[in-house]
This record gives C-alpha cells, sequence and structure tokens, in this order.
C-alpha cells in the first residue's frame, strides 16, 4: 500500500525532521491560528498558545496515530484546542459571564449568514463573551457534546447548555444585525 | 431557530485560516531544534541548568574520589608520584568546563519554559511567580538548613522547580495557583489526547524525579573537599644543618598553582543563598535592581561566571630539628581566598566579589634527603587547620550598564578548613640564619561543610608553589 503524502509526512515528524516540522507548520498553521484565535483573542497569547502547542506535537507525535486522511490535522487541532484551553483556565475566570445579556425570544428563523465572510464571522465569534465562546466553540467546532464540556470546563452540564444557547442567540443576533445593518446601507 | 445553521456555519468556517502570528516559526524552531546551542532565554536555561548541574556533580564525585586516592597516595609516597599526580590533575581540570554548556532539552522543560513565557507576556503573572517562587525557595532552605550550595546557577525560576514541594504541580502550575484544578481539566482534556496526556504526565514526573536527585547530590557535593591553598608550615631544614636542635623561623608566600572558573549558564550566587526579590510588590518592581536585571535578561542568554582567583597566603613559621634528618616545624599563616561572580547578559547583570580570609595553624614534618654545601633537599608532609576568621561579600548590581545598587554583607559562617599537604622542598642557605625556599607540592582540602563556595570546594585537590624565606634561631 502506497503510503500518501501526509503519512510520508508523518513519518519524517517521527524523525523530528527539521524541514518535516517546517513543512508542517507551513501548512496548517493558518488553520490552527484561527483555531486558536477561536478561544484566544489576544495575539501575543495566541502566539504563546500555538508555540506551545507545537512543542507539544513535537513532544507526543509518538504517539500519534495515522487513520486516513485528515486525521494529522485533526489531531493537531485537537492538540491547539487542548492549549488553548489549558491557557484561559489558566488566564481567565471564564465561569465569570456577564449575565446582563438579554436573550432574544427565541426566533423563529436561522440566521443567514451566506453572505458574510469568514472574517466577519470570525470577528462576531470572537466577540462573544469569554465563557460563551469556549462552550460555543467545543460544541460546534469541535462537536463536543454538553457531557464533555461540563467535564472539560469542569462546569456542571446544564450550565453548558445556557450558557450555548446564549451564545447561539447572541451570535444569531449579530449575524441578523450584521445583515440588517448592510441592506441598509445599499438601500 | 434549529441547530442546523450551526453545522452550516461550521462547513463555512472549515477552511478558514487567520494570519499566522509574526515570528512564530522562529520561535518554535528555536525551541525544537536548537537544543543543542546554549539557549537564549533564561527561561529556556532552567532544564540546561539541571542537566549541566547533574553532570557536573556527577563528575565532582568522580572527581573527588580520584582526589582522595590521588591525596592519600601523595601523602604516603610523597614525591615519587607527585608527577603523575600533576599530570592526573592536569588532565582532568580541562574536562570540566564544557560540560556546562549544550545540555540537549528536555521535552518537559520545554514545557516550562512555555508557561512561563506565557506568563512573561504579563509581567504581573511573572512577577507573581518569582515572589511565589521565592517563598518556596525560603521554606525549602530551611528545611535543607541552608545547605546547598551555590555553586551552580539558580536562575530563579529554575529553583522553583527544583525545589518545590509538591512536584505534582510545579511544572504546570508556575503560574497557577490552582493546581489542582488544572491537574483536574488536564486529565478530563486529556480523555481527549490520552497519550500525550501520558506523556506530558511522565515528563513530569522524570523531570520531577530529576530535581530530587539533584538536590540530594548538591548535598553530596558540599562533601567534596576544598581545595587547597594556604600553605603550610614551612620547615626545612638549613644547609648546614647540625646535629644539634635547631629553631627556625620561617617567612613564606604561597602560590596556588592555579585559580579557577566556572560558567554556568543562569544566575548564581555566592553565598548560598536564593537571589531576593523585595517584600512590597507594589512599589514597582523595576525600581529594585534584581528584578530590573531580571526583566531586562528574559529574552537573553545569561550566564553566571565564578572566578576563583588564586589564594594568596602569607605566614610565619619556626622549625625544630629532631635528630640530624628530621624535623618539625609549625607556625601561623594568613590566607586570603577571592572569589568573583558575574551573572546576567552584558548590561545587566549581578556582579559579587568574595573575599574570606583564614588564619591557619600548620603543622608540618620534613625529612632532609639531600645536603650539599648551601643547599639542602627535602621533603615535607603535614596538615593544617585553617579558620575563616572574616569575610564579606560585595554584590553589585548593574542596570543597563550602570551601578544601581551596591550591598555588602558579612558572611557569618566562619568555617573551619582541614588540609593536607606534600612537597618537596630546595633550601638554599643564603647567609649564615637565612636560607629561601622554594617548595612545589599538592595540597588537599577536605571539606568544610559549608555553604561557603570556595576555590578549595571547586578543586579540593591543587598543586601549588611556594617560595620563602627562612630564619634560623640557634
Amino acid at each position: 500500500m502506497k503510503e500518501n503524502k501526509e503519512q510520508i509526512l508523518v513519518n519524517r515528524l517521527l524523525k523530528k525532521e527539521e524541514a518535516a516540522w517546517k513543512e508542517l507548520f507551513e501548512a496548517y498553521s493558518g488553520s490552527l491560528t484561527y483555531v486558536c484565535s477561536r478561544y484566544i483573542i489576544d495575539r501575543e497569547d495566541v502566539h504563546d498558545v500555538l508555540q506551545n502547542s507545537f512543542i507539544q506535537m513535537f513532544r507526543s507525535i509518538g504517539s500519534f496515530e495515522y487513520r486516513g486522511s485528515g486525521s494529522l490535522k485533526a489531531w493537531i487541532t485537537r492538540i491547539v484546542v487542548n492549549e488553548s484551553l489549558k491557557h484561559i483556565k489558566q488566564n481567565v475566570d471564564f465561569k465569570v459571564v456577564s449575565e446582563d445579556f438579554e436573550i432574544p425570544d427565541e426566533e423563529n428563523e436561522d440566521p443567514n449568514f451566506e453572505e458574510i465572510s469568514q472574517d466577519i464571522i470570525m470577528m462576531m465569534i470572537r466577540s462573544l463573551p469569554e465563557g460563551y465562546r469556549m462552550v460555543f466553540n467545543l460544541y460546534v467546532f469541535e462537536e463536543k457534546s454538553h457531557k464533555e464540556i461540563a467535564e472539560t470546563l469542569g462546569i456542571a452540564e446544564n450550565s453548558s447548555a445556557s450558557q450555548f444557547h446564549r451564545a447561539k442567540s447572541m451570535l444569531a443576533q449579530k449575524i441578523k444585525e450584521y445583515t440588517m445593518s448592510k441592506a441598509a446601507q445599499y438601500e | 431557530m434549529s441547530n442546523e445553521w450551526l453545522n452550516d456555519l461550521r462547513r463555512k468556517m472549515e477552511d478558514h485560516t487567520e494570519n499566522v502570528p509574526d515570528g512564530l516559526w522562529k520561535d518554535i524552531r528555536n525551541d525544537l531544534f536548537e537544543e543543542d546551542e546554549v539557549k537564549n532565554s533564561v527561561l529556556g536555561l532552567m532544564n540546561d541548568d539541571l542537566k549541566a548541574q547533574e553532570k557536573v556533580i556527577k563528575k565532582s564525585n568522580q572527581k573527588s574520589l580520584f582526589y582522595r586516592i590521588g591525596g592519600a597516595a601523595a601523602a604516603i609516597a610523597m614525591f615519587f608520584i607527585l608527577g603523575r599526580l600533576i599530570d592526573f590533575s592536569g588532565k582532568k581540570e580541562p574536562l570540566k568546563e564544557p560540560k556546562y554548556v549544550g545540555k540537549s532539552k528536555k521535552e518537559s522543560a520545554q514545557t516550562i519554559v512555555y508557561s512561563q513565557k506565557l506568563s512573561i507576556g504579563k509581567e504581573n503573572t511573572a512577577v507573581k511567580n518569582s515572589f511565589k517562587e521565592r517563598n518556596d525557595v525560603n521554606i525549602i532552605n530551611k528545611d535543607k538548613g541552608q545547605k546547598e550550595n551555590q555553586v551552580f546557577t539558580e536562575n530563579i525560576f529554575e529553583k522553583l522547580l527544583n525545589k518545590t514541594k509538591n512536584p505534582e504541580t510545579d511544572l504546570w502550575t508556575n503560574k497557577i495557583p490552582e493546581s489542582k484544578k488544572q491537574d483536574l481539566a488536564d486529565k478530563l482534556l486529556n480523555q481527549n489526547n490520552q497519550n500525550l496526556a501520558q506523556e506530558q504526565k511522565n515528563a513530569v514526573e522524570a523531570q520531577n524525579n530529576n530535581a530530587e536527585e539533584e538536590t540530594h547530590k548538591l548535598l553530596t557535593k558540599q562533601e567534596r573537599e576544598w581545595k587547597e591553598k594556604f600553605e603550610e608550615a614551612k620547615k626545612e631544614k638549613l644547609a648546614g644543618n647540625k646535629s644539634k636542635r635547631t629553631w627556625m623561623l620561617g617567612v613564606l608566600t604561597g602560590n596556588a598553582s592555579s585559580n579557577a572558573t566556572d560558567q554556568f549558564p543562569g544566575y548564581a550566587t555566592l553565598n548560598g543563598t536564593t537571589l531576593s526579590l523585595p517584600e512590597v510588590w507594589s512599589v514597582g518592581y523595576e525600581e529594585n535592581p534584581l528584578m530590573a536585571i531580571l526583566i531586562a535578561n528574559q529574552d537573553k542568554k545569561v550566564d553566571a561566571t565564578i572566578k576563583h582567583k588564586t589564594p594568596i597566603t602569607f605566614g610565619a613559621s619556626v622549625y625544630y630539628n629532631v635528630g640530624k634528618k628530621w624535623g618539625i616545624g609549625t607556625g601561623i599563616n594568613y590566607t586570603k581566598l577571592s572569589a568573583g561572580l558575574t551573572s546576567g547578559s552584558n548590561d545587566y547583570f549581578i556582579s559579587s566579589e568574595q573575599n574570606i580570609h583564614y588564619v591557619g595553624i600548620p603543622v608540618q614534618v620534613n625529612y632532609n634527603m639531600i645536603h650539599k654545601g648551601a643547599f639542602t633537599g627535602y621533603v615535607t608532609g603535614g596538615g593544617v587547620v585553617e579558620k575563616a576568621v572574616s569575610g564579606d561579600i560585595k554584590t553589585k548590581y548593574i542596570v543597563d550598564g550602570v551601578v544601581k545598587e551596591e550591598t555588602t554583607e558579612d558572611i557569618s559562617e566562619k568555617p573551619v578548613q582541614v588540609s593536607v599537604n606534600t612537597a618537596v622542598g630546595l633550601q638554599l642557605k643564603v647567609i649564615r640564619h637565612i636560607g629561601i625556599y622554594a617548595e612545589p607540592g599538592i595540597g588537599y582540602h577536605f571539606n568544610d561543610n559549608s555553604s561557603l563556595n570556595t576555590i578549595y570546594k571547586e578543586k579540593p585537590l591543587n598543586f601549588n608553589l611556594k617560595f620563602g624565606i627562612r630564619v634560623l634561631l640557634d
């Protein structure tokens, strides 16, 4: 069976070849920066967390198991997520979430973000309060269940659910507001 | 509102990328692939220090053994083997230096480096670290009865790692007091990535073990001896050795042959204490020179260089002939030991100078081998008991090339230093009651069990050359 590119890269990573690691970095750092930036707002912190993450990868590459195309990316992404959460827990009291946000009445339609650029959406996600953002990211992007999130963050399961709910509403509202303001501009 | 749109959202964002922070690869590369180089950041030094210490210590232990054997053999075999011993010590010394540098970095240390780095971003946190660390260190110092010999570096951060009592947490919690929460969280996270966690844990443990071992070794290191230097009394025999008993007064000056320089990465102190930070942080650490140095150097390569100057000895002795060939001598002598320590980078560093003054009483036995005309050749062996009578350490904090603060502290510890020595001597009787002599020899200084860092500890066995004038008292 012929190894694909990803596997070849993994083998070279295992040998701790500098060129291979550079390749990995170049191929994925943009995406990883995005992952990390979902959690961490401060640019310096993102830098540090990513740096940490690469160290972590370098150290644990031996434990990586190739399970098909994309598994390398999934693995390194997971490391970045873990490092990000670790960083947040060390630096932020993430459980303090301002409760003054009014949950809009359950809206009926799903927000439409077809026309909104990734960058704008990213900004919106990043503007969510810390605690909401963590739960939201874990649930939506890392596809964790509330149970897992609760365990990971050390919070109650129902508070994960409620934070997620608030985050979702908040984001939906932002999207709608944005769409409306755009529309207003064009009129 | 369903959750469907969130799936769309995820898909939409799937391929999104963000600009990679500047210099990230460079930093990563430095961390991962430049392990053979001396680290450039204070934090990066930690593990190097650990390893370096370990090596040094091992080495020293071996050396110590050699020295003991060498010392004993020398005392017995005298100058027959002198030449060989000299060779031997000559070969050994050079081995020592290279070991300090370029330890390959352990991964666990990288983690530390990292979390430290994170914290550096926030000076407050860093300050907290140092502060906490200092507390820890104090406790430990107390526990250990300040045994540690600070020959090696004490990067302030490293110290935390080395000595903290609850090893479980230190790697991760340099900056996080809530270590428990952290551990728990780690564990949970690790469900996602168990292998990874496993490795981390192992690394943490390995690191802790290292730290413990090191502490242990440090203690044994203390047991090592001092080094030599002073000089012994001299005795000698007069050129015209009379069979009649003779008193002699000798004046001598001693010159230990070598001085020693050691260099380590990190910070160090001469007297075994930890670099300490002021109690009150709120005043602003920029005003504390030590903190200013630490902060200024956080990204730089930091070295501690200890340079032991050649001991200087003066003495006077009396000599008493017992029979034709034998004589014993005693007297009093004074020795000054100086050592200089520089820790830090070029413009931000701490410079200390340690001076210790000893007064000692030598007891020597001489055996006259040859007597020809005005020349007498003899072998001598003996011991010296010396007591430190005073000592001080002057410390200067240099911030940006300017002396910011200067402190002098007295060394309260006044250890007694015991040494043995042997030498061959040649004396020329110049005029009737006065002879000049030269004595090449070796000396061995036993450990004084003090925390003082002297050349005697650094090189217990050394080769020396003494010159003097003897006055014969009829």
